[in-house]
């Protein structure tokens, strides 16, 4: 267990991936370090979620090596599977939660699978997840499809967080959510990290998420990782992908540098 | 970076060192739990607290808990952990959802009665808007959806045609067999076609297909209809304009009513071969004379017979099926209940109908 700080949260290693004819990654590395928060970018199709996917090993790729907390999630056995995947939380695009299953089962759920809790502790604990989304008590009650998108995705993270996990993967968190909502939302991420001291991955389209929440950027084209730096390092980059992503990324980066102007003219 | 543990001082302070935490994997917290149970009942014992590797909300929570949901002055705490009691005292708050899981409210129907005259209510009003929709499509024939319809037809028909013809064969043969052996016994071997003449076009032919087309059409419909509500693709349909009636429940209605009177006489054809492969070889009655007797022990209006039942199970079958699938709620559990339901409807409402058939029927054809 005592994986000592410097293993990194997670390592991607020469990973390909096929699809019948279709390469979908050419030898692609990359590294996630402990605490830090990883923005994974790149035009839609390059495979992001893909292989967001080969990370929480939904997904095996073609060649290559996955390893999260420095283990191969391949080659575990089924406890060990089971320990690696309690390390993480996954907020999937859709919510993904149970729809059979009000707010309060859904993020009690993992908590129920540990069997470790007695109903009062699980109780408590669902609440305290709650509350750490910003939810209302009396939510707990609601069936996901009474839910707005906003409270899915919260409640969604809510189940992500139920196991206290060390790393929160997220695909497109702010997707379908009105500006507004998204920045609540990446605000509330950019808050339980400095609480609970949590690395994040994160996949996203959305510029104003990315400029406000990243450390690094991770820019997927070509089949591999073009760039993976920070956002203003990406200025120096000569790639087309970065260069172009890039000067939509220096727009919201001085409005975000210089909030105050943004509200003179934003609203 | 260790375990948690905690060890008692003199029975009056409980000191608790190492990892309080989900992250560390030696951890169980039912174990500990019960190990701390005695000390959490002794109210004069002393907590120390500020010993402690690292305190997630898990851990927290436990301990809370175990101390009735109230800190107090026995606890002594490091300032960063207070805060986190501090929020889960504040998340503490009356057990509400905790005793009903919301599974149970599935398994709990509302009274029998009521339930039946909702259904019975809806099933009403969607047998009204199809015949407005069949009145409006009298006066706008441009409209009929012909291509759902041929899929439809496709879908419930002509793929259904292998299963039926298999089952069909083999409840024949099986019947056959059954029957050449009884009639064995009293030399009245030549009975085989009257038996198996009637019981399959008349009863097994109708129910056989009927429970066949419940079991593949019905729940592919209920699925279908129910899926497309929870992804609002019905709503998407109708803020085009498109009738769901018209487009979605209609074609499955007819194209099903049609095929179920050819399904049928598919079905009973090879229930008939079955059977008569079998006479021949038990009873030694050639294919000729079977073939040339069936006509003369099996009079013609049973084959009317037949084919109003044809329509009829189609068309219930069809009904039950969108009927249930419209009732889907927007979750996984809703969608398991409303199929199951419209299988198990279909197949005892066509069984209740052939009766009644039976019992309406019992002077004509025979």
């Amino acid at each position: 267990m005592t994986a000592d700080v410097t293993t990194p949260v997670c390592e991607v290693i020469n990973v390909w991936t096929q699809f019948g004819n279709t390469v979908i990654h050419k030898n692609l590395s990359m590294q996630v370090n402990s605490g830090e928060v990883l923005a994974l970018v790149g035009g839609s199709g390059s495979g992001k979620t893909t292989l967001l996917r080969h990370i929480v090993g939904l997904t095996q790729p073609t060649r290559g090596e996955i390893r999260l907390f420095g283990e191969n999630l391949e080659t575990l056995d089924r406890d060990g599977q089971k320990r690696v995947r309690n390390r993480f939380g996954m907020l999937f695009q859709q919510g993904a939660l149970f729809s059979a299953l009000s707010v309060f089962e859904n993020i009690a759920f993992p908590l129920r699978e540990l069997r470790q809790f007695d109903e009062a502790t699980i109780h408590l604990l669902v609440m305290h997840k709650l509350a750490l989304v910003e939810l209302e008590p009396h939510h707990a009650d609601l069936l996901p499809a009474q839910l707005s998108g906003g409270m899915i995705k919260r409640v969604g993270l809510a189940r992500a967080l139920s196991l206290e996990p060390e790393l929160l993967v997220l695909d497109e968190p702010t997707a379908g959510l009105d500006p507004d909502r998204s920045e609540n939302f990446v605000e509330l991420i950019k808050d339980l990290r400095l609480q609970l001291g949590l690395t994040v991955i994160f996949v996203t389209h959305d510029l104003d998420t990315l400029t406000s929440l990243a450390d690094r950027v991770a820019v997927l084209a070509d089949q591999h990782i073009v760039a993976s730096c920070t956002i203003d390092e990406l200025g120096s980059m000569t790639h087309p992908f970065v260069c172009n992503f890039f000067n939509g990324v220096k727009e919201r980066l001085e409005r975000f540098n210089k909030p105050n102007e943004l509200i003179k003219h934003g609203k | 970076m260790s375990d948690a543990v905690f060890k008692v001082d003199e029975g009056s302070r409980v000191v608790l060192t190492g990892q309080w935490s989900l992250r560390a994997a030696g951890n169980h917290f039912a174990v500990l739990q019960q190990q701390l149970g005695p000390f959490f009942s002794q109210p004069k014992m002393l907590w120390d607290l500020t010993t402690i590797e690292q305190l997630d909300s898990a851990a927290a929570a436990l301990l809370l808990t175990g101390w009735g949901g109230q800190l107090g002055e026995r606890v002594l705490l490091r300032p960063e952990h207070a805060a986190l009691f501090d929020s889960l005292q504040h998340a503490h708050s009356p057990r509400h959802a905790v005793d009903e899981a919301p599974l149970d409210e599935f398994a709990v129907h509302p009274g029998m009665l009521k339930s039946f005259v909702l259904h019975l209510a809806d099933f009403i009003t969607l047998t009204g808007l199809l015949t407005l929709e069949f009145l409006y499509l009298f006066r706008r024939p441009r409209d009929i959806p012909w291509k759902e319809i041929s899929a439809n037809v496709y879908k419930g028909g002509v793929l259904a045609l292998p299963v039926t013809a298999l089952v069909g064969g083999m409840i024949g043969v099986a019947m056959s067999y059954l029957m050449a052996l009884q009639l064995r016994k009293f030399g009245a071997d030549i009975f085989i076609v009257n038996i198996l003449g009637l019981a399959i076009i008349r009863e097994l032919g109708p129910i056989l297909m009927s429970v066949l087309i419940a079991g593949r059409s019905g729940s592919a419909m209920t699925a279908q209809i129910g899926v497309m509500r929870v992804t609002e693709e019905i709503d998407a349909l109708a803020t085009m304009g498109v009738s769901r009636t018209l487009r979605l429940i209609l074609p499955k209605v007819v194209a099903l009513t049609l095929v179920a009177p050819l399904l049928l006489f598919w079905t009973s054809l090879w229930a008939l071969i079955g059977g008569m492969v079998v006479a021949f070889f038990q009873l030694g009655i050639g294919f000729e004379f079977f073939i040339e007797h069936l006509p003369r022990v099996v009079k013609a209006a049973n084959l009317v017979l037949a084919t109003v039942k044809g329509f009829t199970f189609g068309l219930t079958v069809a009904l039950i099926a969108c009927h249930f699938g419209l009732r889907v709620q927007p979750n996984t559990e809703s969608l398991s209940n409303s199929t199951t339901s419209s299988v198990v409807t279909s197949i005892t409402v066509v069984i209740l109908l052939d009766a009644f058939f039976a019992i309406a029927t019992r002077s004509i054809g025979i």
